[in-house]
Order: C-alpha cells, then sequence, then structure tokens
C-alpha cells in the first residue's frame, strides 16, 4: 500500500476543497549512483481538511522528509505537491516563503522562539514579518485557547518548555494559516506538558477547524489525531482512523516485527 | 599534547571564523614590517648615493653646510679662491684635485617656463661636470657640456619633462637667467633618489651661479695610492690652514647622512605611530572573535571539562589558538609587508622621490619585530576570553546550550567607566584651563587616554541606551525587521561595544584633526582679515629667496602703489640682563611692513622700529631678557659688524603671523651686513593703487611669467593656498588612518560573521516561519548599520572633545578660533552608516543562503 488517497476530493460544504494538500508520487532522493537513498518512494498522500493527520514511522522511515516537503522547506526529485490548488514544487524561493509566510504554520521540536521577542512579539512574528495587522478577537481566542494570558511579556527564557511550545501552537494558530506542520511538537516534554500540547492541537482542529499534520513516533501523541498514516522505507504502508493509543503501539510492534523477519 | 591537539582542531575547524582576525593581525604586521622595510631602503639609497658621490676628500667654504646643499639666503653659494686649488695640488698625497662649482639656490625652467623642479622636496642643482660625478653616472646621449651654450640633464629629469637634446632650458640665479641647449643627457648608476641634474662646464657654472671667475664651491681629492683619506685630511688641513672645511669621504657621507635621518626617522615614527592605532583597533577584533568562540563552544567546554580537563588546560587551549593565530597572521604580516613597502616606494616614485628594488633592504630584525609585536598582542588580546573559559563550568555540557548571551554588563564596570570618563573629562577641561603649553599637553594627553578607556569600559552600557534611540529614529520604519535588528544588536552589549570601540578609535581622531585643522584655518584666516593691510604677496613656496631681477620687475609694475621687501637675516643678541642669545633671526623690511601687516604693539609704536639703528622685539622676549621700550641691544649681524641697536616697539606675542619676529628697517640692516653678504627678498608684499586691483594683480602676474617659481597670491589666494595646505596634509592623516578604520569595518564584518553562525537556527526558524531573504539581508544590515552608527556616534563626540580642547590648549599659540568642520563630522557619520552597509554585504549574503532544513537542524 503505498497510497492513502482515501479521501474525498471535494467535501459538501464551503468552496474550498477537503484535501488541504496532496502529494502524488513524490520520490525525495540523496545523492546518486551507488550510494543514492531514497527517502521517499513514490509516495501519494492526501492531507484532509479539518483534521488532524498523524505521520508515524521508524527512524530512517522519511517521515519527517515528507512533512518537509508537503511545507515547502525542502525540494522533491520528482512528483507533485499540491496545497490546496497551489502546486508547490518547483516554485521559486520567494513565493515558497510568502506561502510558508501566509498559508503554513509551524511548531518545530525545540527552538521554536526567537530569544529576543516576548511570547507576544514572537506569536504575532508571522504576521509581522507579512506586515499584516494580526485579527485582535483571534488572536485573543488563541491566546486563551493555550492559556497564555498571563505571560505575553515574558521572554522564552522566561518560560518553561511546555510554555514555550504552548506559544509555538499559539503563533501556528495565531495566523489561521490553512495547514499546520508539526516536527515532533512533544518531544522535548515531559508526559503532563505533552499532554497539555497535544490537547491544545486537538482542541483548535474541533474548535478552530484547523488542519494539522504532525510527525511523532509516540504512540500516545499519535492518538489524538484522527488519522495515522505509517511510513516504511519511504512509503506508506499502513493507515488508522480514530486511534488509540494501545492500537497505535500494537500496529508499531507489528511492524517492528514484521521488519525483523523480513 | 591532548591540549595542543584540541588547540590545533578546533583551530582547524574553526579557520573560517579566525580569518578576519588573521586579516586584522596581518594588516597591523604588514603596515608596521612595511614601514621598517621602507625606511631602510631609503637608508640604504641615501647610503649607497652618498658614499658613491663623496670624494675621499672634500674642501669646502668655511659658510657651506656640511652637506653641501647651498642655503645661503644671499642666493649665491659660500665660495673659495681659485687659489686654494692651485695650493692643494702641491700637497703631498694628493693624487687629483678639482675644483667645482654647483648650486641648490637655482630654479630651471624649460623654453615654456615650466618648472623643472623636483615636486618631492627633492633639491634642484646646476653645477659644474667632473670627474667626480663621471664616477657615479654615464653619458647616454649627446656628450659632455662645453661652452656657455651647453647643458646637460639628468635622465630622470629628461623623462620626466620630455626633455630632448637641443631643446633650450632656463636657469635663474642671483645673478641673472642663463640660457643653454642641452648637449647631453646622463644616467646614474646607482639609485638617484629625485634631485634634478644640470650640468655644464666650469666657466659657465662660475659665471651663472656665483657671478665671479676663478672661484669654486668645493675642492675634490683624490688620494695617492697608499695614503688613507684621513692621512690627506691632515696634510691639506697643515697646508692650507684651518681656514676651510675639510671632510673626508666617510665624513661626508655621514654628515649628508645626519641630514636626510631627521626626516626619515620622523617619517618612521609617524608611520609606526598609525599601525599602533591599528592593532589597538585588532586588539578589540581579536577579543571578540575569541569571546564568541569560546561561547559557541560553552557545551564543548563544559563536556571537556566534565571528562576531567583542568581549568588550566582549557585555559590553555584557548590560548595556543590565539598562538597559532597570531603565528599565521605575523607570518603572512611579514610578507605582506614588504610588499607593502615595494607599493609605498612606487607610489613614492610617482611623486618624485625614486627608490629602486635592487636596494630593498630587509633587515633581520624585521621579522622578528613583525613576528613578536603580532604574537605578543593576539595572544594578550585572547587572554580576557581564555579566562572566561576556563571558568565554564562542567554542568554547561548539560544544559541546552542555545544561544548563550552574555551577562548583562554590571554596575561596577559602569562606575568604573563613569570614573574614568569623568576622570578624563576633568583632564580635558584643566587642558582648557592652562596657561602653559607644557602643562596643558600633560593635561591634554592624559585626558585623551582617560576618556579613551574610560568610553571603552562603558561602552557595553551606553550601547543599550544610543542603540535604543537610534533604533527608534532609524529602524522604526521597517517595522519588525527593524526592531529585530534592534534587539540583536542589543543582545549582547558587550559584543555590540567592543565592536563599536574599535571603530571609535579611528574615527575619535579623524574627528579630533578635523577640528584641530579647520581651526587652524580659521584662525589663521581671522588673523589674516586683521592684520594684513597688503594686498599681494610675493614669494617661493619652498621657502627659497626672491632673485633680485625679478623685485625690479614687481617695482616696475605700474598700478602698483607700494612695494615692500621682506628679508631675514641671522644675528646673535647681546641683551641688557647680561646674555647672549645666538641663532636668532632679524626680519628686516620696509617701513610700509609696519601698515602691510599691522602687528599690535604693547608699548611703543612699531613704525619706529624702521628708524635708523632701531628695532621691535617681541613681549615674551623683551621680558625674558629685561628689555623695555628704549634699551638698547648689541646686535652681531652674521657675516656682518655689530650694532647697537635701540628697541623701539614691543610687539605682542599673541600672533600666528610672525609670531616672535623681530623686526628692522632694511636700511639698518645694509649699514652693518656688506653688500655682497646681504640676503636677498624672502617675501616681497605689494599693494595696488586705489580701484586697479584687478589690473594690478594681472600686471603682477604678468610681470613675473619668466619667474614661474614665483607665486602672486591675493588675500583670497593665500587662505585657499593655507586651506589647502592644512587639507592636504589632514587627507594625509586620514589616509593612514583608513587602515586603523578598514581593520575596525573586519571588525564589524567579523561579528556579524559570527552571529549569523551562532543564530543559524534562529535564521532557519524565522525563514521556515516566512521571512524572505531579503527581509533577513535587511534585518542583518540593519543590524550592522546601528552598530556602525553607535560607534561613529561614540568616536566623533570623542574626537571633537578631544579636538576642542586641543585648540584650547593650542589658543596659547594663537589658535584662537574653534571651528567645529560640521559638513566632514555629518559626513562621517552618514559614512559610517555605509560603512555598517558594506560591512553587512558577505555575512547577510550568507545568511540569505543558508539551506533553512539544515538551519533548523544544526545543534
Amino acid at each position: 500500500m503505498t497510497s492513502a488517497v482515501t479521501i474525498p476530493r471535494h467535501g459538501g460544504t464551503g468552496s474550498r476543497t477537503a484535501v488541504a494538500a496532496r502529494a502524488r508520487q513524490v520520490v525525495k532522493a540523496y545523492g546518486s549512483g551507488e550510494t543514492r537513498v531514497v527517502a521517499l518512494d513514490h509516495v501519494d498522500v492526501d492531507i484532509a481538511r479539518g483534521q488532524f493527520t498523524a505521520i508515524m514511522g521508524p527512524s530512517g522511515s522519511g517521515k519527517s522528509t515528507l512533512m518537509h516537503c508537503l511545507a515547502g522547506l525542502d525540494t522533491v526529485t520528482s512528483g507533485k505537491i499540491y496545497l490546496d490548488d497551489t502546486e508547490i514544487t518547483g516554485l521559486k524561493d520567494k513565493k515558497l516563503t510568502q506561502l510558508r509566510r501566509d498559508r503554513i504554520g509551524f511548531i518545530f521540536q525545540a527552538f521554536n522562539l526567537l530569544p529576543t521577542l516576548n511570547a507576544l512579539e514572537n506569536i504575532t512574528l508571522p504576521m509581522d514579518i507579512a506586515g499584516r495587522k494580526p485579527d485582535k478577537a483571534w488572536l485573543e481566542r488563541v491566546v486563551e485557547t493555550v492559556g497564555l494570558a498571563g505571560r505575553l511579556k515574558h521572554r522564552p527564557t522566561q518560560l518553561s518548555g511546555g510554555q514555550q511550545q504552548r506559544v509555538a501552537v499559539a503563533r501556528a494558530l495565531a495566523a489561521r494559516p490553512e495547514i499546520i506542520f508539526g516536527d515532533e511538537p512533544t518531544g522535548n516534554l515531559d508526559s503532563r506538558a505533552g499532554a497539555e500540547v497535544l490537547g491544545f492541537l486537538r482542541r483548535s482542529v474541533d474548535e478552530l477547524g484547523q488542519t494539522i499534520v504532525m510527525v511523532t513516533h509516540d504512540p500516545v501523541a499519535a492518538s489524538y489525531a484522527d488519522r495515522v498514516l505509517y511510513l516504511a522505507d519511504g512509503r506508506i504502508v499502513d493507515e488508522m482512523l480514530q486511534p488509540t493509543a494501545e492500537q497505535v503501539l500494537d500496529r508499531m510492534k507489528d511492524f517492528d516485527a514484521r521488519g525483523r523477519t523480513s | 599534547m591532548t591540549v595542543l591537539k584540541t588547540s590545533m582542531r578546533n583551530f582547524l575547524a574553526h579557520k573560517g571564523r579566525m580569518a578576519l582576525s588573521a586579516i586584522a593581525v596581518l594588516l597591523s604586521v604588514a603596515f608596521v614590517c612595511g614601514t621598517l622595510v621602507f625606511t631602510d631602503t631609503m637608508s640604504t639609497t641615501f647610503d649607497k648615493l652618498f658614499a658613491a658621490t663623496a670624494s675621499d676628500v672634500t674642501i669646502s667654504s668655511k659658510d657651506s653646510s656640511n652637506t653641501g646643499e647651498t642655503t645661503s639666503n644671499t642666493g649665491k653659494p659660500p665660495v673659495m679662491p681659485g687659489s686654494v686649488l692651485s695650493e692643494v695640488r702641491k700637497v703631498e698625497g694628493v693624487e687629483d684635485a678639482e675644483g667645482t662649482v654647483f648650486s641648490t639656490s637655482v630654479t630651471v625652467i624649460d623654453a615654456e617656463k615650466k618648472n623643472l623642479s623636483p615636486t618631492s622636496g627633492a633639491p634642484t642643482i646646476v653645477g659644474s661636470w667632473n670627474r667626480t660625478d663621471a664616477r657615479t653616472m654615464e653619458i647616454t646621449e649627446g656628450s659632455a657640456p662645453k661652452g656657455a651654450g651647453q647643458v646637460m640633464v639628468d635622465a630622470d629629469t629628461a623623462d620626466k619633462h620630455g626633455l630632448k637634446l637641443g631643446d633650450e632650458i632656463r636657469w635663474i640665479t642671483a645673478v641673472g637667467t642663463h640660457s643653454a641647449k642641452i648637449s647631453g643627457i646622463t644616467d646614474f648608476t646607482i639609485t638617484n633618489p629625485g634631485a634634478a641634474l644640470f650640468y655644464t662646464d666650469v666657466p659657465t657654472a662660475q659665471r651663472t651661479l656665483v657671478g665671479e671667475s676663478d672661484v669654486y664651491t668645493s675642492v675634490n681629492l683624490t688620494a695617492a695610492p697608499g695614503v688613507s683619506d684621513e692621512q690627506l685630511k691632515q696634510n691639506v688641513l697643515a697646508a692650507i690652514g684651518g681656514d676651510y672645511k675639510v671632510l673626508t669621504a666617510k665624513e661626508t657621507a655621514d654628515e649628508n647622512q645626519k641630514d636626510v635621518e631627521g626626516f626619515m626617522s620622523v617619517m618612521k615614527y609617524a608611520l609606526l605611530g598609525f599601525a599602533g592605532v591599528a592593532f589597538l583597533v585588532g586588539i578589540f577584533l581579536i577579543i571578540n572573535t575569541f569571546s564568541m568562540l569560546v561561547a559557541q563552544r560553552t557545551r564543548e567546554i563544559g563536556l571537556m571539562r566534565a571528562i576531567g580537563s583542568s581549568r588550566k588546560q582549557v585555559n590553555r587551549s584557548v590560548l595556543i589558538e590565539a598562538l597559532l593565530l597570531g603565528v599565521i597572521g605575523s607570518v603572512l604580516g611579514v610578507g605582506a609587508g614588504v610588499g607593502l613597502a615595494i607599493g609605498l616606494m612606487k607610489i613614492m616614485s610617482q611623486i618624485g622621490m625614486d627608490l629602486s628594488t635592487r636596494d630593498l633592504t630587509i633587515a633581520w630584525t624585521t621579522p622578528v619585530v613583525g613576528l613578536v609585536l603580532g604574537v605578543l598582542v593576539t595572544v594578550l588580546a585572547a587572554y580576557l576570553p581564555a579566562r572566561r573559559a576556563g571558568k565554564i563550568s562542567p554542568m554547561a555540557a548539560l544544559r541546552d546550550a542555545g544561544t548563550p548571551a552574555d551577562a548583562k554588563a554590571g554596575w561596577i564596570r559602569g562606575l568604573i567607566g563613569l570614573v574614568l570618563t569623568g576622570a578624563g573629562g576633568f583632564a580635558l577641561y584643566l587642558t582648557s584651563e592652562a596657561d602653559k603649553a607644557s602643562e596643558g599637553s600633560l593635561w591634554l594627553g592624559l585626558g585623551v587616554v582617560l576618556t579613551l578607556i574610560g568610553l571603552v569600559v562603558i561602552g557595553p552600557l551606553l550601547a543599550g541606551g544610543v542603540v535604543r534611540v537610534l533604533g527608534a529614529i532609524l529602524l522604526r520604519i521597517f517595522g519588525p525587521i527593524g526592531r529585530m535588528a534592534e534587539r540583536n544588536a542589543l543582545r549582547n552589549p558587550r559584543r555590540t561595544g567592543a565592536t563599536a570601540s574599535a571603530l571609535m578609535i579611528g574615527l575619535a581622531l579623524v574627528a579630533c584633526l578635523s577640528v584641530v585643522g579647520s581651526s587652524m584655518v580659521a584662525s589663521a584666516t581671522e588673523e589674516l582679515d586683521k592684520s594684513v593691510g597688503t594686498d599681494f604677496i610675493v614669494m617661493q613656496d619652498t621657502g627659497q629667496p626672491i632673485p633680485p631681477q625679478a623685485v625690479e620687475r614687481v617695482k616696475s609694475v605700474s598700478s602698483l602703489e607700494r612695494v615692500t621687501e621682506y628679508k631675514v637675516h641671522e644675528v646673535a643678541l647681546g641683551t641688557p640682563d647680561g646674555e647672549r642669545v645666538t641663532g636668532k633671526d632679524i626680519s628686516a623690511a620696509d617701513p610700509t611692513y609696519a601698515t602691510d601687516l599691522r602687528v599690535e604693539t604693547v608699548q611703543g609704536d612699531l613704525a619706529d622700529a624702521y628708524r635708523p639703528d632701531s628695532m621691535s622685539v617681541p613681549e615674551k622676549f623683551a621680558e625674558d631678557h629685561g628689555i623695555r621700550l628704549g634699551s638698547t641691544v648689541d646686535v652681531a649681524f652674521d657675516d656682518g659688524r655689530t650694532g647697537e641697536l635701540t628697541v623701539r616697539a614691543i610687539t605682542t606675542s599673541d600672533t600666528v603671523i610672525d609670531g616672535g619676529a623681530m623686526y628692522t628697517s632694511i636700511d639698518t640692516l645694509a649699514k652693518y651686513v656688506p653688500a655682497d653678504k646681504m640676503p636677498l627678498d624672502l617675501m616681497v608684499l605689494a599693494s595696488a593703487k586705489d580701484g586697479q586691483q584687478e589690473a594690478a594683480y594681472k600686471d603682477l602676474k604678468a610681470a613675473l611669467s619668466d619667474y614661474p617659481q614665483l607665486k602672486v597670491r591675493d588675500q583670497t589666494d593665500y587662505k585657499e593656498a593655507l586651506q589647502d595646505q592644512i587639507g592636504q596634509l589632514l587627507n594625509m592623516i586620514y589616509g593612514l588612518l583608513a587602515l586603523a578604520i578598514i581593520v575596525a569595518i573586519l571588525g564589524v564584518v567579523n561579528t556579524l560573521a559570527l552571529s549569523v553562525v551562532e543564530r543559524t537556527r534562529e535564521i532557519g526558524l524565522m525563514r521556515a516561519i516566512g521571512l524572505s531573504r531579503r527581509q533577513l539581508r535587511r534585518m542583518i544590515r540593519m543590524e550592522s548599520v546601528v552598530i556602525a552608527l553607535f560607534g561613529a556616534l561614540l568616536g566623533l563626540g570623542l574626537g571633537m572633545g578631544w579636538g576642542a580642547s586641543a585648540q584650547q590648549l593650542l589658543a596659547l599659540e594663537g589658535l584662537k578660533v574653534l571651528d567645529i568642520p560640521w559638513p566632514t563630522i555629518i559626513g562621517v557619520f552618514i559614512g559610517s552608516a555605509f560603512v555598517g552597509l558594506f560591512a553587512a554585504l558577505v555575512p547577510a549574503f550568507r545568511a540569505g543562503r543558508m539551506n533553512v532544513l539544515n538551519a533548523i537542524a544544526t545543534e
């Protein structure tokens, strides 16, 4: 199974397509000749709008590469990637930067914030860069959702790891991007702080209608998603809808076992 | 051993980050070595020249200078009678004797009346062609001069002015103007550093240079085989007595060498001074580099400490890296220094001082001095950062490093800085209050050093305030990009402070000198307006006297109302306090001089000083020697009799023009000095008839068209010339300070480049969330501009303070007007912004080119 194109192209409501991002026959290879390593091997995937998608897989499976390609951070060797109806493969750096700025939000594992800016400035940074005024009401709602109202004037060094990640979530949400990509956003947090951050992501999907794609290797984190995609050796090997932590863990063990016996 | 290995690896791993520091060391060392090689080469060139041109024994007149240059004010060289030659021919041990006549008080022009004199200050010599000359020169074209109509010219001069065989040239002396056709061209077999040489036969030289026959300026003797120079000298002295100056070849060469040495050592130490400033600036750069390397390596060093490295070992490993940097920078610097010296020689030959690479002299001390200085300065500069590295706790290995910010500049630092700056400021204030120049310059020196150190110490604290203000004015227009740039400039105040300090030093010197220079122009201009009552000044820029024929021409101009001649003569004074003051100059002028240059008197009327047997003295001299109005002074005129002159006016010492001059009339001078020893005019002042100024200006220029060496200037011209002169001097100094400023700019580049490396992840993050390349580059440029402007603000402020204090001090010497050259100051300030932009070019480009994914993944 190399395809995860299981979502209908058009949803019933609204003018936007029900698919927020698509990958078609995406190949990403490093090096050439004998040293050629294929990180993504003809991957087809649709990311459903308004859903929380988790991408899982063992180290080196290509899950981070897939996310980077979908987010326009990395280039593909072949294939096409669309954000909504815009093909982003082949875009020049300038357009890609603009696209990331206006239509995509990011949450990284660590080092998400600029140390020179306070929490609020960090949250509004993408809009500041774009020269746009943030939507006040929306901003307040986001800040409230992630529970940072009392700490907006703090510098990142004055915040705990969990708080820093919450600021990062708020920044990703504040600009109302079409899609948010998270690269192990809870990887550096203890389970309580992690649960908090994941809870916010979940709520932002449920309450704010946000589309989120998250790379993780933590079954508990994946259980917050609506849908889990499994990658191995650069291919999508399975998917699971409405997962629970146990199911995800079982499936992972299954893969591990298969990997060892094959 | 391991320490050495880690240092080596670290050094190699970070060689890119070391590059700019190495360049700073290289430049400073190169400047020092270049200066040494250049001055040594000049020494060698002159040594060879003097050794080759000196005869075994030279006899000349007692009045001649030791170096043979004829500086006499009469416009004629001091000569000996021809009998000396025939007498010494008979002296035992003389193989050959020949008389020569030459003069440096000449102006040589071509047929188009263009001056053929070197512009470098080297002499123009017209003389007889002798066997002594033929030893070091060969005739390359034509033949040696014979008869009054022929002259031979040296090849360099011929080249420079395109002179060919058969061309007519003229030389102007106190005797008159003589013209001849070029019969030959002769070339030195050694390096001639720049003198223009013209040869005639002996009778022509005697007639045109001295106006007499059978006289010689010197007699050159060749010793017979087996007779030493010293022996020959003794024989000659025994034969002709002590009435003449007799020098052996070695003595002549030594005297000549001594003469140029003064000039060369001034040049050498001035250049070394500028190299010192560059070193000082380089220190800041090196401190910054190592501080940043240590900060970036905090985790690594923590790990080393955790697995058992001692503080000392960590400390030493950083110092060894500095040592490597110092050695590499210095070795390259020594090499570059030789290149610089050759370049300097090329530039010098452009302005007329020919030096040959054949004579390139690299003393063994030069590379040693360069290496020791470069290594020592580098290691000393790295000492503080190395100590800081040693203090890093093993815990640092465990901490999530992120981007380390240095500790907030503490209040102790602020206090020390404030005290130093305050003390320096007070010293500068005392400078302006001092009544004695010696005392004042002491305060000035102290004030300069203290304020400089104080500002360097307090710089990081000031950075906070000043950068915020600059940011508020300049950066806010750029919105969030500007705000981030401001925050970045503020995040390491110590680093920003050190980077700006480096720029501050160079710019402070620029500002200080520009204030002093423009105050000089302003003061002189004011003085000119106040005291000069004549329309035109005629003089030669080299300070040589004016030929009498030219003075006659001036007098013949009908549109002139009056012409004042001005001469200077050396005197010894016997004063009422019983002292004998020797080596003084007295200014002898026509009585109208009192109107042409209004010098205020303290007592008496200046016009009375021009009465027979009268004179004036300046106030200070009068006070020192108990002279009052009506006192008599015994004036022993050089080459003349002693007269008893009455002091009829005491002039104020408070004047720039003619400061300290004593006046008497030309008639009085003529009474005591024989006609053939009377000095020529140094200056002629002319005033036009009413309403005929313009006509007179034209007439005067036309009358003197045969004397291109003489400059006719009205007051406007004169002020312009003064301004040009000071402007040229300032430009030369700015040029030399450029080195220090270049090193400071390297410092800004260095800080930015290392900051960019340090902030790789941050930059990656910003790029990921949508900062465009252009915005990123702009942000780095803004940061750079703010740092540069901060440095400029400190430097210009400091420099203006120094300059104003210096002017207050020099006010004692007549520099009464303080003039701050705002266009220059503002120009430098704006220029600094461009320096900032320029410095950010490469770092910004590199930041823009960073791969976003790699940047995010960087640890």
